[in-house]
């Protein structure tokens, strides 16, 4: 079920072209859009929450209830939708509870105080709200703004580099919120550079690479995907340079090498030596003590689609 | 150099530092002087609105076509056979005073606030400058920019003027007439680029900073001119003339003793644009200005209070940069 | 118009307005003209001199009004559009005429109490000059509301509001628009003049417009400006940023 739908959106700035004809779904849990700094990621975000306006291509967000609708010159997805921006701004004359109090009398909640107040315990921020903005650090701000947005518990959240600024307790904290909310059905879309933070909290991750949309969908599933570059995994087992002899021998091996803490191996076919490396190992005797894929990691699926963006 | 440095951990597994090729710069190295000159023309081409966007230059090349006009006029004047209708030493002194205003107002903050709201001062004071150096620079590029403003209009007009007279000796009047125009675009570039700066200063919002200015500059030239037109004589003519009181002037109340020329002279002293005139005058110049009329012996109180505001103004500028703080 | 007044916009624009060091900008020249009316009146200058209109008219209309109204009508929007903490108040579906409206009103209201009221305080401490007080007084209500629209939308247009209004306010009002005769109107200070001027005919305040032209074009140009400026921040776009 599509709740944002994006279709060849492109937005230039005179000859700097930020975003560059996009096309993607986006539906309930929790997405991660990664990219490096520079990538349209913000500038995607912008335009999702209706800041921004496309060059080309149109954006719609799908409510439950109600039509769907472009997000520019719109304020009425505001109801529906959540925005948490990156910058350091709020009103620091206020404390953190009369912020969130007035946000959501702007979107006319009919209990404003018991809104708040959940808003509030939902960020843990019950200590600090009496006390002005203007004294917290920058990861409280970061929790204020997220209470802000989810006072008026939209379906849609969007979040710009949220985890900036926050120490790991922090951090933790709002990873757990943010998947419980995602679990419970909220379309969560968050920007990040960081790529430990995509990799635990999202399921689906959209990279954004100069403009382009690289690649979406599960990592792990993307890493598959490219067939092109060998996977890589680190073998140890009872006698290395046997097994060695013995993988070089097969055909989804293009390379072996031998390490002081064990075997390199590289394979093309990665479906075909997670089969056959157990029944290998156990036909000619050799205990297998570890297998380890190396580079299944975030990062690598990330660099290799930078590197092979930028060539 | 180009050996590694390699050192043994207890462990026994080598640490080592690898030669990437790094090299101190051994060169020569520019001094404090270069510094302060890169500064300050930087900043100089910032109070034009150079090296921004298009609309950084409205503002000063508005003003600066406001006051090249008289110039322009008084040109085409004289072409037509009248002699000149624009002094050197006050040059309609209804726009100028209202024109420097606009233009330090929007443009001192673009010098010191833009720097305090970005929180740019580490980068400049971790260089080999001193503290005082930064002030310095911003203060000498402001006032030559203000100079700009007010030394080519006049030059305009001695321009015009010249191409429109005839006769060495008359174009020796025109320059002699000029060289105290120039004297006084002096002094209020030098006073004018310190109180704004001074302003602009206590504050990282260009917009807070350009009200400031703008209110104490009017402020005090309303409140001079008010005075100095009850107190004085009574030959106002309609114009909005500038007001000037100094910024850290106190309001002088003369006693209920009604004496005309004290108290005219007295009003004088609450606006750098009276002070300016007043002075003006007492050095010997021509042609009472709108408001202010000659303070005579009085004079060196003037001079006195312009030389006081002008120091408190830069020593409250050197001392905001005195520490090098974030903001 | 009610449907159009939030009063929690309002509140927080009157806290920020209010509660900071911006006040003293437009405090303290409000209490300079009380004080000024005071001392003059205490020094009893003579009877052709007719001061008050020099202190109520070309201090306080000329410039107390002007420049507090620049000052509070580019920074009830400005301020906020400025530092980045508008987002906050336009990602909630209120609607953006009501942003507007809500905030030419708090900065009509602000301006009409360090101006406008100052003037009347003043013209009755001023010896024999009530009725100029109130026309002048009705005169600097006009402006409030007239000057805080066009302000308000100046800061929707451009960052630089308040270099703009005031190279206005300086030149074009200050100066030109009393030299060159038909110039007069496209002057909010000649509409505010021609108003006070039809209350009680002061030849000193050099009124040029009759009550008729200048109450219409203040009105257009309040809710023109408001229109306007309603429009531009429903497509409100962050700026720059191509992160």
């Amino acid at each position: 079920m599509t709740v944002i739908q994006i279709k060849n959106v492109s937005r230039w700035y005179g000859n700097v072209v930020a975003v560059n004809d996009i096309t993607m779904d986006i539906g309930p849990g929790v997405t991660g859009l990664l990219g490096p700094n520079g990538a349209g990621k913000s500038t995607i975000l912008h335009m999702i929450a209706g800041f921004l306006a496309p060059s080309r291509g149109t954006l719609t967000v799908h409510p439950v209830l109600g039509e769907p609708v472009p997000t520019w010159r719109n304020p009425d997805i505001y109801r529906s939708l959540g925005l948490v921006p990156e910058r350091d701004s709020v009103y620091a004359f206020l404390t953190g509870e009369e912020f969130v109090r007035s946000t959501a009398r702007l979107h006319k909640l009919g209990n404003p105080d018991a809104a708040t107040r959940k808003a509030i315990e939902m960020t843990d921020m019950g200590q600090a709200a009496d006390r002005r903005i203007a004294t917290y650090s920058k990861g409280m701000r970061q929790r204020i703004k997220v209470a802000a947005a989810l006072v008026h518990e939209p379906e849609i959240l969007l979040l710009d580099e949220p985890f900036n600024g926050m120490d790991p307790r922090q951090r933790i904290h709002m990873m757990e919120l943010l998947g419980k909310l995602g679990a419970e059905g909220c379309t969560i879309l968050f920007s990040s550079h960081i790529l430990e933070e995509v990799e635990r909290l999202s399921g689906t991750i959209q990279v954004m690479v100069a403009g382009r949309l690289a690649a979406s969908g599960d990592f792990r599933a993307i890493r598959r995907l490219m067939t092109s570059r060998p996977h890589v995994f680190n073998v140890r087992s009872s006698d290395d340079r046997r097994l060695a002899a013995l993988l070089v021998g097969r055909p989804y091996t293009t390379a072996v090498e031998l390490t002081a803490k064990g075997l390199q191996v590289r394979t093309s076919d990665f479906g075909a030596f997670c089969a056959q490396i157990a029944v290998l190992t156990r036909d000619h005797k050799i205990a297998l003590r570890e297998l380890l894929p190396t580079d299944e990691s975030l990062e690598s699926v990330f660099g290799y689609l930078i590197s092979s963006q930028g060539s | 150099m180009s050996a590694d440095t390699s050192a043994t951990s207890a462990s026994g597994t080598a640490s080592v530092i690898h030669d990437l090729g790094y090299r101190r710069y051994d060169g020569p190295r520019l001094g404090r002087a270069q510094i302060i000159r890169a500064l300050a023309w930087h900043s100089f081409r910032g109070a034009f609105g150079l090296g921004r966007g298009a609309k950084a230059k409205i503002v000063p090349l508005v003003a600066l076509i406001a006051l090249c006009l008289p110039a322009v006029v008084n040109a085409f004047v004289m072409s037509r056979g009248n002699p000149r209708a624009v002094d050197y030493d006050t040059y309609t002194p209804a726009l100028r005073d209202l024109v420097m205003t606009v233009f330090v107002a929007v443009q001192a903050p673009e010098l010191v606030s833009r720097d305090l709201r970005s929180r740019v001062l580490p980068l400049y004071f971790a260089r080999p400058i001193k503290t005082i150096d930064y002030p310095l620079a911003k203060y000498l590029a402001f006032t030559g920019a203000c100079l700009v403003m007010l030394e080519v209009p006049l030059l305009l007009l001695y321009a015009g003027s010249i191409a429109n007279v005839h006769g060495g000796s008359a174009v020796w009047a025109e320059t002699r007439a000029l060289i105290p125009g120039l004297l006084v675009g002096l002094m209020w570039a030098v006073v004018l680029a310190a109180i704004s700066l001074f302003l602009a200063s206590l504050t990282g919002r260009r917009a807070f900073a350009t009200g400031a200015v703008a209110i104490v500059l009017l402020l005090t030239f309303t409140l001079a001119e008010i005075l100095l037109q009850v107190e004085g004589p009574q030959n106002q003519g309609p114009q909005a003339a500038a007001i000037k009181g100094g910024p850290g002037g106190p309001i002088q109340v003369h006693p209920l003793v009604y004496v005309p020329s004290l108290a005219d002279k007295v009003s004088g002293l609450f606006s750098p644009f009276t002070l300016f005139d007043g002075v003006r005058m007492w050095l010997g110049g021509t042609n009472p200005a709108d408001s202010v009329s000659s303070p005579g012996g009085f004079g060196v109180v003037y001079a006195l209070v312009l030389v006081a505001i002008t120091a408190l103004c830069l020593y409250g500028l050197a001392a905001r940069y005195r520490k090098a703080r974030l903001s | 118009m009610s449907a159009y007044f939030n009063p929690t916009i309002a509140a927080l624009t009157l806290r920020a307005t209010l509660g900071r060091r911006r006040a003293f900008l437009f405090a303290i020249p409000a209490v300079i003209l009380i004080a000024l009316t005071l001392v003059l009146r205490a020094s009893k200058p003579g009877p052709d001199v007719l001061w008050p209109d020099r202190v109520l008219g070309d201090f306080g209309f000329s410039v107390l009004l002007p420049l507090t109204a620049l000052i509070v009508g580019t920074g009830v929007l400005g301020a906020e559009i400025d530092d980045g903490s508008a987002i906050h108040l336009l990602a909630t579906p209120v609607r953006r005429g009501s942003i507007v409206v809500t905030k030419f009103a708090v900065a009509a209201a602000v301006t009409a109490l360090f101006a406008a009221v100052p003037e009347l305080l003043a013209g009755l401490l001023a010896p024999d000059s009530a009725k100029l007080a109130f026309a002048l007084f009705v005169g600097a209500l006009a402006g409030s509301l007239i000057y805080s629209a066009v302000f308000v939308l100046a800061s929707v247009l451009t960052t630089r509001a308040i270099a703009f209004g005031l190279l206005y306010v300086l030149i074009w009002e200050g100066l030109l628009s009393n030299l060159v005769g038909g110039a007069r109107i496209l002057s909010i200070a000649h509409y505010c003049l021609g108003i006070a001027n039809a209350i009680h005919p002061d030849t000193n305040l050099n009124a040029g417009l009759t009550l008729a032209t200048s109450v219409i074009l203040g009105a257009i140009v309040t809710v023109g400006a408001l229109i306007l400026a309603t429009r531009r921040l429903s497509g409100f776009a962050i700026q720059g940023e191509p992160v």
